[in-house]
């Protein structure tokens, strides 16, 4: 069932209730937790927030919860699986799903009560209608008994019945005439009934298959939720940017296209200047200050050096060859004729000449389309408190992601996702910088790993994908975000590089072990550079592949295009894969 | 001697240092640095009647200053001795307030025992006054010391505690890891516990 008013269906039935937050660990469902969070307060409401990684993680955290809690509500995850089927939760509990995975489950879409998605079904793509995916179970059964009955006598009493489906009045008016039919015609009747089902249930699979062969995103939760902060006059310029950053994580990811982001933009562009002018805090110490502006894509330029974050980002990177020579003869060549010296260039950005520093953006932007790197000009949003701090919506981002990752011995995955949730707020400043920082290393090592990786031409070709397969585990790219961000560098990189021509259109796999003890590895599948949409086929492609081979496939993440593998079974798989996609 | 530059004093000086670098709430009694220093109060004093009864038999005047300055040392350790232990007991009666009528396994270890029953002591006349209070009622006067910002607070929970059940028959489950926003005043005694963590 969807929810559309927010504010009556969802917000008032919870007031002074208790409920039972799961969050997933991503950037985007942080967001929305944090903003949710924060309404609850106002209202004083109880609540618990319990980060939670995979399905796995979702059935054990609600089973810990069972019996105490009414209401749960579910943030990025749990809306492509079958709730009331994996959690088996009791009649009076309710759930609450703000999911920005697609396609959602047909079970939840469905559900008259208990399961209630946050959105708007008009936004949503071909969603089978009811009748064409769901049989009236009520029939079926009738027809069975009515099957046994007719075997075991052939009485007069079972053939009443057998119209199940069709309504009561016809029914009743047909009955005498059915008692007349042989057993010969009723015979085939049910034959001619059996045929129309298996019909009906072919139709089914391959509707079904339509509907749930491509997973990709919808619209970002934080700003969904944010939109519900807004509707209650609770919104303020925190909110705002948590949003904000939500919805720069799906851009930065490439969850979404930029074209949804461009119209999104808008959107958050009036919440901005309203926001602005009904704040009157003019203090330049204590206010925040959300500015739009044109920003570029280069990774943290605006705390790094204008070299590095030109050579660790990855669509510079890609344009520019930078991991060869000529690609950084180029980007000196870029340099100059931008008239920024490499003295400038090589030191911190925010030490840089202030002159300089003010033209970087225009000087980029007018060589961009000579150095054909048009794209990394793009609308972002910037966060402005105190005299120092100065923050794009891509920062917090990337300073998220590293954070979550920095999953170390002496710290857990939900320490991260604490610390993630903690840096968020502005109080916490350090965290951020901390984050930031790490950032910087990932990018730095993501960058290294593509260097050594087309150098020594890792990457190789199936035909219908190419595969990249990491021999060792790896400080940073055991974790999928991380990973994924590998393969997408990789699969950049190595088509910049190549010379053969369908390569554009060749999906990557990339691996990397998880845990050398347990022989586990992890498996992320990326779309085609020349795709646009950020449909992604392998959650499907996995599945088979995997029913194929008779390899166990653990599809824990959320995101199905992640999976766990044993690395026993990786060639395995990779085979029956090349199978399925030629 | 051969501790030549070891003065008198300096034992009793040292206890008070130790005293008040201490990270600790409350540091372990220093029972060997008291019984020191009270040995070394008992030899001077020793020394001094030694020298006293002799001045009296001959009346030898020249040993007045020594005696003097004896006195004073013996005078100074008494002072640092009853410091430590008044800078003890201040410590022991912001236990209470702090930590409530039960002292944790670990702090307790760090007292000596006159002190538990001070502490012991202490905590029944306190609980006595608070008693007596508020209209015949009684009022927690250890609760809040100053007004809360507000009546619930956020915290995160850092170790596995359990079922916890609220005064109005909630039962929220407190795992690792988990976030709350639950009422002040019946979370304060988990959070001084350090089950929760109170988020600022």
């Amino acid at each position: 069932m969807f929810i559309q008013d927010l504010k009556n269906d969802f917000y008032r039935q919870l007031i002074s209730k208790r409920i039972l937050i799961i969050v997933n660990y991503d950037v985007d469902a942080i967001c929305a937790s944090k903003i949710l969070q924060s309404l609850f307060k106002y209202d004083h409401m109880l609540y618990t927030v319990v980060p939670i990684m995979g399905v796995t993680g979702l059935r054990r955290a609600y089973n810990e919860h069972q019996g105490d809690v009414k209401y749960v509500l579910l943030v990025n995850c749990g809306g492509c699986v079958d709730i009331v089927e994996l959690l088996q939760p009791t009649e009076d509990v309710t759930f609450y799903i703000c999911d920005s995975h697609r396609p959602l489950d047909v079970c939840n879409v469905y559900s008259d009560r208990q399961v209630c998605i946050l959105g708007d079904p008009a936004l949503e793509e071909n969603i089978p209608a009811f009748e064409s995916i769901f049989y009236d179970s009520d029939g079926e059964d009738e027809d069975d008994d009515d099957n046994e009955e007719e075997d075991e006598a052939g009485a007069d009493s079972g053939a009443g019945e057998s119209d199940g489906e069709g309504d009561g009045e016809s029914g009743e008016r047909e009955q005498p005439a059915r008692r007349k039919l042989s057993r010969l015609e009723r015979h085939e009747q049910r034959v001619l009934r059996q045929r129309a089902r298996r019909q009906w249930e072919l139709e089914r699979d391959r509707i079904m298959f339509d509907y749930t062969q491509f997973s990709y995103y919808g619209r970002s939760s934080a700003l969904q939720i944010f939109e519900l902060a807004w509707k209650l006059s609770k919104d303020n310029m925190d909110l705002l940017w948590w949003a904000i950053v939500g919805i720069s994580e799906q851009l930065l990811l490439g969850k979404i296209e930029s074209g949804a982001y461009t119209l999104e933009l808008e959107h958050i562009q009036s919440h901005v200047s309203r926001l602005t002018n009904k704040t009157n805090d003019q203090n330049t110490m204590s206010a925040s200050k959300i500015n739009f502006e044109n920003d570029l894509h280069l990774v943290l330029y605006r705390h790094w050096t204008v070299t590095e974050s030109m050579r660790y980002s990855r669509y510079s990177a890609c344009q520019l060859k930078l991991w060869t020579l000529r690609g950084e003869k180029r980007l000196h060549e870029l340099l100059v004729e931008m008239g920024l010296p490499l003295v400038h260039a090589r030191q911190t950005y925010s030490a840089m000449d202030l002159v300089l520093r003010k033209e970087f953006y225009t000087m980029v932007e007018q060589l961009a389309e000579k150095y054909s790197i048009p794209d990394i000009v793009y609308g972002t949003f910037t966060l402005s408190f105190g005299y120092r701090s100065r923050y794009a919506a891509a920062d917090y981002v990337y300073a998220l992601l590293a954070i979550l990752q920095s999953i170390k011995k002496h710290k857990t995955p939900e320490d991260c996702f604490m610390e993630a949730s903690d840096a968020l707020t502005r109080q916490h400043k350090q965290l951020l910088n901390a984050g930031i920082d790490n950032a910087k290393l990932l990018h730095a090592a993501i960058f290294r790993q593509v260097q050594s990786c087309l150098e020594a031409h890792q990457v190789h070709s199936t035909g219908s994908f190419f595969y990249y397969v990491l021999q060792e585990e790896h400080a940073f790219f055991s974790y999928p975000y991380a990973l994924a961000l590998l393969a997408k560098f990789v699969l950049h990189g190595h088509v910049a590089t190549t010379r053969a021509r369908q390569a554009p259109d060749l999906p990557l796999i990339a691996t990397c072990p998880l845990d050398a003890a347990q022989g586990m590895c992890l498996l992320v599948g990326i779309a085609p550079v020349r795709e646009d949409s950020p449909k992604n086929f392998f959650g499907k492609a996995f599945d088979q592949a995997a029913q194929k081979s008779k390899t166990s496939l653990l599809q824990d993440f959320f995101e199905p295009s992640i999976v766990q593998l044993r690395q026993s079974d990786l060639t395995r798989f990779l085979d029956a894969l090349t199978v399925l996609l030629t | 001697m051969s501790r030549s530059n070891k003065m008198f004093g300096d034992k009793a000086f040292d206890l008070l240092k130790d005293l008040k670098r201490s990270a600790q709430t409350i540091p372990a009694f220093d029972d060997d640095g008291v019984r020191q220093v009270l040995e070394e109060i008992k030899a001077i004093f020793e020394e001094n009647v030694a020298q006293a009864s002799s001045y009296n038999s001959s009346g030898d005047r020249s040993l007045w200053p020594l005696l003097n300055y004896r006195h004073a040392a013996l005078q100074r350790n008494k002072r640092c001795l009853l410091a430590y232990l008044y800078e003890r007991m201040q410590r022991i009666k912001a236990l209470r307030w702090e930590f409530g009528p039960i002292i944790p396994g670990d702090i307790k270890q760090a007292l000596c025992e006159p002190e538990v029953q001070f502490f012991n002591n202490y905590s029944k006349s306190l609980a006595a006054y608070m008693r007596s209070v508020g209209d015949g009622q009684g009022i927690d006067l250890t609760g809040n010391l100053r007004p809360p910002k507000s009546l619930y607070i956020e915290v995160r929970c850092v170790e596995d505690y359990g079922k916890f059940e609220l005064d109005d028959g909630e039962v929220v489950h407190l795992k690792k890891n988990s976030q709350h926003y639950l009422p002040r005043a019946q979370v304060e005694t988990l959070v001084r516990q350090g089950i929760l963590q109170h988020i600022a």
